[in-house]
């Protein structure tokens, strides 16, 4: 009888969007009424998943999303002290999220591991952080710094455009290799990017070397001075949709098919007319440009940037966020970067917080080793082992875009020269002069 | 400039191959799993780790029971090694078992498999981290002391054009023991029952098991073998160097695959001679960078200088420069 | 006219040699068959065709134009698409986008046209989706535009790999064994799709095949390759009855049983 129920419910719009709307109220009151509640704000994150797996048109989908991330969810946390903490996690969740949908590009549609993705957020992150710090006066002969904030907005492009052209440097050199090693030289990559960024404070300093560069200036919104994470989340927000538009229209393109198809068969692919390197070119550029508009933003947010957040774990961190969301998944890969990021910020702490407060009281005695927090290594390696080996396609795995095979066979019947339908008539697809359709019957 | 690169040269090549024959043994482990299996077994730079810190575990142990002044150091050291030899092998071959063979099983891609064993890498990373941190309270741990006695060869006084030479009493038995590994695994894999089934194996797997060989015996026992040798020389390692920490393993897996590549990878010989080449050259350049670059470059320079020689290698010649260029089928 | 000529084209690997002194001359329009025994250098062969392979010597000439050091995708750009012996299609792709892929070179649209929206770009997407669907009806795989190529049976995959090699509208089409692993139905569909795909889409195809029967009774002209050496070639009769190829086929002594 339940199951009968559940298929109905399966069917039906109308119950569907009641059930949905009386989920996001409730939660989103619980969230307002009880504001310290991490739960009932992971619970209003968490309709966007429910929203997902909906019967309603995608435009409807989008709207409601929108609508939820960018009015629902700041007003129901905005009351209470840990507001500041909520839109912190909000914007995390926003800048994996769009540099996981980047890497998805490279390793998910087309097939390259890329295990020094880090860099390329390390690129934006450096990029306005010496130009908006005094940084720049130390090697730039022209020109005043810090600039001001308002040239943020104009870095959010500049990063991903810088961050592309190194896509692209090191993809020429890169892509040359075969399968695997490409994963290796990548890995090599990314730590040389890293080292040279920690010291190349001699002979001209550029990026001050290991003291990283401080005293970032904040963004500047027509005189309002952006600084905290409830208004640095609507520029992620607004970047992370511009994210989603590019790689779902990308998806389902020439380009975003012919990454699928060097990602299945390359040698196929090429036979196809796909220039092998200039499609997987485009990957790395297109990946990178995600991360290098969110590298400059989280160097404005933290107003500080090092070496030190820019290491393979981080790397590896964002490669889990594909893995577990589903490779080539980009609801997947989404849900993969909110998943891996409340973990790493909220679930982690809160437990460790925890169990620090049991030890004190003297409940138990956690040792400080095995402490949660420091434990993302062990927690990473086990979601990576154990998804690769039980669920290789992820959390949501990717499915493909069906076409209306109705609408074709019409379109088809329509444009075709041949009088009796439904004979194939295939010279109108292939070849300009239409000659007579011998009876074949295929 | 060129007389102050020489003056320092014999030291410079005592401390490369110190370090390159480390690389050599490690190196072997990436070069023979991927002979035989085409993956980039990227657990097996923290074998290497796990096995320099079992290796401090039980000396440290026989310190307290208080063995390591009753009994002469190079039984105390054998032991060591010998313990550690086997607890690496055997864990070499539960991480196939676990993560790779399932994945041969069902034909699964190349990336997967790259994927687990980056998993792999990360657990054994903070495993050994946990234990170091609750039984020591610190994750960085120095090794007792052996063989540390200083030593000085004054060749200064024979060609004056060189500097002195100093080292630890450690370098000559890193020396001795990783020629001793090496020697024996290459007769092993040339001259045995065994050896010769892995390198039929690597040549073919499906033909090999047509002609009666237990193919997954035979991955299990490169991996045992690869995986002993990583954590021999890790105890090779601590024993040289003094300090170890639970992320030693990541990049020097790197640079011991990159001596693999060098070599030509699958090829076990090339593997010992990448090793050396790229321990010494790595050391020239620590020594030398500053100098070369009038001190626009320091020694911190060292691992992008490893990491460029992998990249040039791989792009240029991926077939290594001992090894075979392959064509792929079509 | 000749479309295609192949001038002592000779390929070593190391010091083996797969093909050499191969010569040919592909009439425009015809049907032509390269036969031989198993490691004659047939697939070697193709591959030097659509620049898979580099030449160690001799030229490849497309209408007069050179081909040798052009890479596969301008191959295909010039003309020539491919089917592959060992089944390589997209297999995570819908049969549609297979063949979506195989018109790639055809399409013009470019990824700011796809992100901007441009109408003209949307307009060609929609038309190359139903011309696609058009193709696949003509090779009798309507049915499953939406199924992933993975999934499809054996005998439909490769009639799925003609689909998208004819999408990219060649002048040359290389069939490498599409009758391999059919049933005697299958064949007989396969060989009237070849004869009509020449008929109707103005293409000239070259074949590799171990059915005989089937090449016999499809093609215009046959060569046949031997331990690397072409060792006969001319009209079905006149291969029918070449004691060379028969030798080569049967080993020496059996060409008087034979007869």
């Amino acid at each position: 009888m339940i199951f009968g129920w559940m298929n109905q419910f399966a069917q039906s719009k109308r119950s569907q969007i009641i059930f949905f709307a009386a989920y996001v109220v409730l939660t989103s009151l619980g969230l307002y009424f009880i504001q310290d509640s991490v739960i009932a704000f992971l619970l209003l994150l968490f309709s966007i998943l429910i929203l997902y797996y909906l019967k309603l048109s995608n435009k409807a989908k989008w709207i409601m999303g929108f609508l939820i991330l960018a009015i629902l969810v700041p007003l129901s946390a905005s009351h209470g002290s840990a507001y500041q903490s909520y839109m912190e996690v909000g914007t995390l969740v926003g800048i994996y999220a769009a540099m996981s949908l980047g890497l998805n590009i490279v390793v998910g549609f087309a097939g390259l591991l890329d295990l020094g993705f880090i860099a390329f957020f390390a690129v934006g992150a450096y990029t306005y952080g010496i130009f908006a710090s005094a940084q720049a006066s130390k090697f730039m002969p022209f020109g005043h710094y810090p600039l001001p904030g308002d040239t943020f907005w104009l870095f959010i492009i500049a990063g991903a455009l810088i961050a592309s052209i190194f896509g692209i440097l090191l993809g020429i050199p890169v892509l040359r290799v075969r399968g695997d090693y490409l994963a290796i030289v990548t890995l090599g990559f990314g730590e040389i990017i890293r080292i040279v960024l920690n010291n190349m404070d001699h002979p001209i300093n550029i990026t001050n070397g290991s003291m990283g560069i401080s005293s970032i200036t904040p963004p500047d919104f027509f005189g309002i001075s952006i600084g905290n994470s409830s208004q640095f989340y609507y520029i992620v927000l607004a970047i992370f949709m511009v994210v989603m538009y590019i790689v779902t229209k990308l998806e389902d393109s020439k380009l975003g098919r012919a990454w699928k198809a060097v990602r299945d068969n390359e040698i196929a692919a090429q036979a196809m007319g796909i220039p092998l390197v200039r499609t997987k070119l485009a990957a790395f550029a297109i990946g990178a440009s995600f991360s290098g508009m969110m590298g400059t933003v989280f160097a404005a947010k933290q107003m500080f940037v090092d070496a030190t957040s820019f290491t393979y774990l981080e790397s590896t961190m964002i490669l889990v966020m594909v893995i577990l969301g589903g490779m080539g998944s980009v609801p997947g890969v989404i849900l993969g970067a909110a998943v891996v990021t409340i973990l790493n910020t909220q679930v982690l702490t809160e437990i460790s917080n925890w169990l620090n407060q049991l030890s004190t009281t003297g409940a138990i005695a956690i040792p400080d080793a095995l402490s949660p927090a420091k434990m993302q290594r062990l927690i990473f390696g086990i979601l990576l082992i154990v998804f690769a080996l039980y669920r290789s396609q992820g959390l949501i795995p990717h499915k493909n875009k069906k076409v209306n095979a109705e609408e074709l066979k019409k379109a088809a019947s329509e444009g075709s020269s041949s009088p009796e339908a439904g004979s194939p008539s295939p010279e109108t697809a292939l070849v300009n002069e239409s000659r007579t359709t011998g009876g074949v019957d295929l | 400039m060129l007389q102050q690169i020489i003056q320092i040269l014999p030291q410079v090549i005592i401390d490369g191959l110190t370090l390159g024959f480390v690389y050599a043994v490690v190196a072997i482990g990436y070069t023979m799993v991927y002979g035989i299996l085409e993956l980039i077994n990227f657990a097996h730079g923290d074998v290497f780790m796990t096995g320099s810190f079992i290796g401090a575990a039980v000396l440290f142990f026989m310190m307290s029971v208080g063995f390591l002044s009753s009994l002469p150091s190079l039984i105390v050291f054998i032991i060591v090694m010998a313990i550690t030899a086997i607890v690496t092998g055997l864990m070499g071959v539960g991480i196939e078992r676990v993560a790779y063979r399932p994945l041969r099983k069902r034909n699964a891609p190349k990336l997967i498999a790259l994927i687990t064993s980056i998993g792999i890498s990360f657990v054994l990373e903070d495993v050994v981290r946990f234990f170091a941190e609750l039984k020591t309270g610190n994750y960085i741990i120095t090794s007792p002391p052996l063989f540390n006695q200083k030593m000085t060869l004054d060749i200064h006084s024979v060609m004056p054009v060189f500097n002195k030479i100093t080292f630890q009493s450690s370098f000559i038995l890193v020396f001795i023991v990783t020629i001793i590994m090496l020697i024996a695994l290459d007769i092993f894999v040339n001259r045995t029952k065994w050896g010769m089934a892995m390198r039929a194996v690597a040549q073919d797997r499906e033909t090999a098991s047509l002609m009666s060989i237990n193919v997954n015996r035979v991955i299990s026992i490169t991996f045992f073998v690869g995986s002993a040798l990583g954590g021999a020389t890790g105890v090779l390692f601590m024993i040289q160097y003094g300090t170890i920490d639970p992320y030693i393993g990541f990049i020097l897996g790197i640079k011991a695959f990159t001596a693999a590549v060098l070599g030509g990878i699958g090829n076990i010989r090339g593997a010992m001679l990448g090793g050396i080449l790229l321990g010494l050259l790595e050391m020239f350049a620590a020594a030398n960078l500053s100098t070369i670059t009038h001190g626009a470059m320091g020694a911190e320079y060292k691992d992008v200088f490893a990491f460029i020689i992998l990249i040039l290698v791989l792009i240029f010649k991926p077939e290594g420069l001992f090894g075979k260029a392959v064509v792929e089928k079509v | 006219m000749n479309i295609l000529e192949v001038r002592n084209l000779t390929k070593q690997f190391g010091g083996l040699t797969a093909t050499s002194n191969i010569n040919m001359d592909v009439k425009k329009n015809s049907i032509t068959a390269v036969i031989g025994p198993n490691g004659a250098g047939k697939t070697t062969f193709f591959n030097m065709i659509t620049a898979v392979y580099k030449p160690t010597s001799g030229d490849i000439l497309l209408n007069g134009k050179s081909l040798v050091g052009l890479k596969p995708h301008q191959v295909s750009k010039f003309g020539i698409t491919r089917t592959f012996q060992n089944i390589r299609l997209f297999h995570d792709l819908t049969v549609l986008d297979n063949v979506l892929v195989g018109m790639h070179q055809r399409l013009k649209s470019h990824w700011a046209g796809t992100l901007l929206r441009l109408p003209k770009t949307r307009h060609e997407e929609k038309e190359a989706k139903v011309a696609a669907y058009k193709i696949l009806q003509y090779v009798g795989l309507a049915d499953y535009v939406n199924e992933n190529a993975a999934n499809l049976a054996y005998g439909a995959q490769r009639r799925l790999e003609i689909a998208r090699a004819i999408a990219a509208k060649p002048r040359v089409l290389l069939l490498d064994e599409p009758a391999a692993g059919m049933n005697p139905k299958e064949t007989k569909k396969l060989t009237d799709l070849i004869h009509d795909m020449r008929t109707r889409l103005d293409v000239t195809i070259i074949l590799i095949e171990h059915d005989m029967k089937l090449v016999m009774e499809i093609s215009d002209f046959i060569y046949v390759l031997d331990h690397g050496e072409l060792i006969a070639s001319g009209i079905p009769e006149q291969i029918r009855n070449n004691k060379r190829v028969i030798e080569a086929y049967l080993g020496k002594g059996a060409v008087s049983n034979a007869q």
